[in-house]
């Protein structure tokens, strides 16, 4: 029994465009998700969805079905990520700040309905200085921690995507986690 | 309950992997150290402000207008089936060459000298003769004469064309793609061949380069 996503590779590579843009529809958003949670910039994370389709268009030949597939794109996915971060890094807190926080809901982050425009306008400072903190976060830990917070993901599979031990993933998401904890001591 | 063990069971607990039995531990490690309580209640905040602002939705932008978020997945899923090289198909005989490079290295070498082999068959189609003593060989349009009472010393070659043979030849006598016509007056000392095929006429070449090279 083979995943639905290796199917559709192999009708795809047998030429079947349409099997292909099932794929597509499949992982876009997820994948934009986390490329916009990495580098805080749409068209950036745009192109990287782009470019990442593409190798996988071109490599479906060497798709491994042992594998799971969405492990194969994410990993595709955060190898482009990670690689436009170091890429940029001289100019990298410049670019941080200009990323943009429309469309930012506080009420999706109060699990109780009790808020006042005091806790709001709080929220809305919490949320913008825990992107700013995310965003310092070094490529390492922040390739793990957008993964883990994003729940796609178990701990095992992100060690696939990252290539690296579950251990390596846990220490990773630990420090990643005091981190942030000391961005955020002060509005905690 | 060290403090040290107590904060790597409070990430353990946060990643959900902190057996029942220690999770009793760390709450009594809680009650009693408001350090740690603290600590916990910090971390607890942190993984839930970092979880609400990285599954924040956001929507794939349109050109335009941000906004339905079905609309424009859609136009990016355009965009990216837009931007997949065409035809696929192409590749397929790539994929041979790239599998079995010695079968498509053989296949062009063999292609190569069929060509070139080809090409020399049918290259010429003047008449040629050739011999070492050409003096007394009459040549009438297409036809090459040794008139009768004549001596060829040495061999007679006639290429694309008839060969009228009355006197006497003391060699070899061949005639490539042509026709041989011996009078009853002829006399030929050496072998007397007449080559029309291919095959035949590379067996020629191939001898004649060989014996050439042996004298």
């Amino acid at each position: 029994m083979i995943s639905i996503e290796a199917r559709l590779a192999r009708m795809a590579l047998r030429g079947d465009q349409e099997a292909f843009a099932e794929i597509v529809g499949l992982y876009q958003e997820k994948l934009y998700h986390m490329a916009y949670r990495m580098l805080s910039n749409r068209q950036e994370a745009e192109d990287v969805v782009q470019d990442t389709f593409l190798r996988v268009y071109n490599n479906l030949d060497r798709y491994d079905e042992t594998m799971k597939f969405s492990t194969w794109i994410y990993r595709i996915a955060t190898n482009l990520c990670i690689d436009r971060l170091r890429k940029r890094k001289p100019s990298y807190s410049l670019d941080a700040e200009s990323s943009d926080h429309e469309g930012l809901d506080g009420y999706s982050m109060i699990p109780s309905d009790d808020r006042t425009p005091e806790s709001e306008t709080l929220l809305s400072e919490t949320q913008r200085i825990i992107h700013q903190a995310m965003d310092t976060l070094p490529a390492k830990y922040k390739s793990v921690m957008v993964l883990r917070y994003l729940q796609e993901l178990s701990l095992q599979e992100i060690g696939d995507v990252l290539g690296m031990p579950v251990t390596t993933v846990k220490t990773r998401v630990h420090r990643g986690r005091e981190f942030l904890r000391k961005k955020l001591e002060r509005v905690l | 309950m060290e403090c040290k063990v107590a904060i790597l069971w409070m990430h353990e607990y946060l990643d959900d992997d902190l057996p029942r039995d220690d999770v009793i531990q760390l709450k009594e490690h809680l009650l009693s150290c408001p350090e740690c309580r603290m600590r916990f209640e910090q971390l607890k905040r942190t993984e839930a402000f970092a979880q609400a602002a990285i599954t924040e939705r956001i929507t794939i932008p349109v050109a335009a207008s941000a906004g339905r978020s079905a609309v424009s997945s859609a136009s990016l899923t355009n965009r990216i089936m837009q931007k997949l090289p065409q035809q696929r198909r192409k590749q397929g005989w790539m994929r041979f060459v790239r599998n079995h490079p010695a079968v498509t290295v053989a296949a062009v070498f063999v292609f190569v000298m069929m060509t070139s082999f080809l090409a020399m068959w049918g290259q010429s189609s003047e008449l040629i003769v050739s011999g070492s003593d050409l003096q007394h060989v009459v040549i009438d349009g297409d036809t090459v004469i040794v008139p009768a009472g004549v001596q060829v010393n040495g061999d007679l070659t006639v290429e694309n064309g008839r060969a009228d043979i009355r006197g006497e030849v003391q060699g070899n006598l061949t005639v490539i793609d042509g026709s041989l016509q011996l009078a009853s007056t002829a006399k030929i000392v050496g072998e007397n061949r007449e080559i029309n095929q291919a095959l035949d006429w590379l067996w020629f070449k191939v001898t004649k380069t060989v014996s050439g090279l042996a004298y």
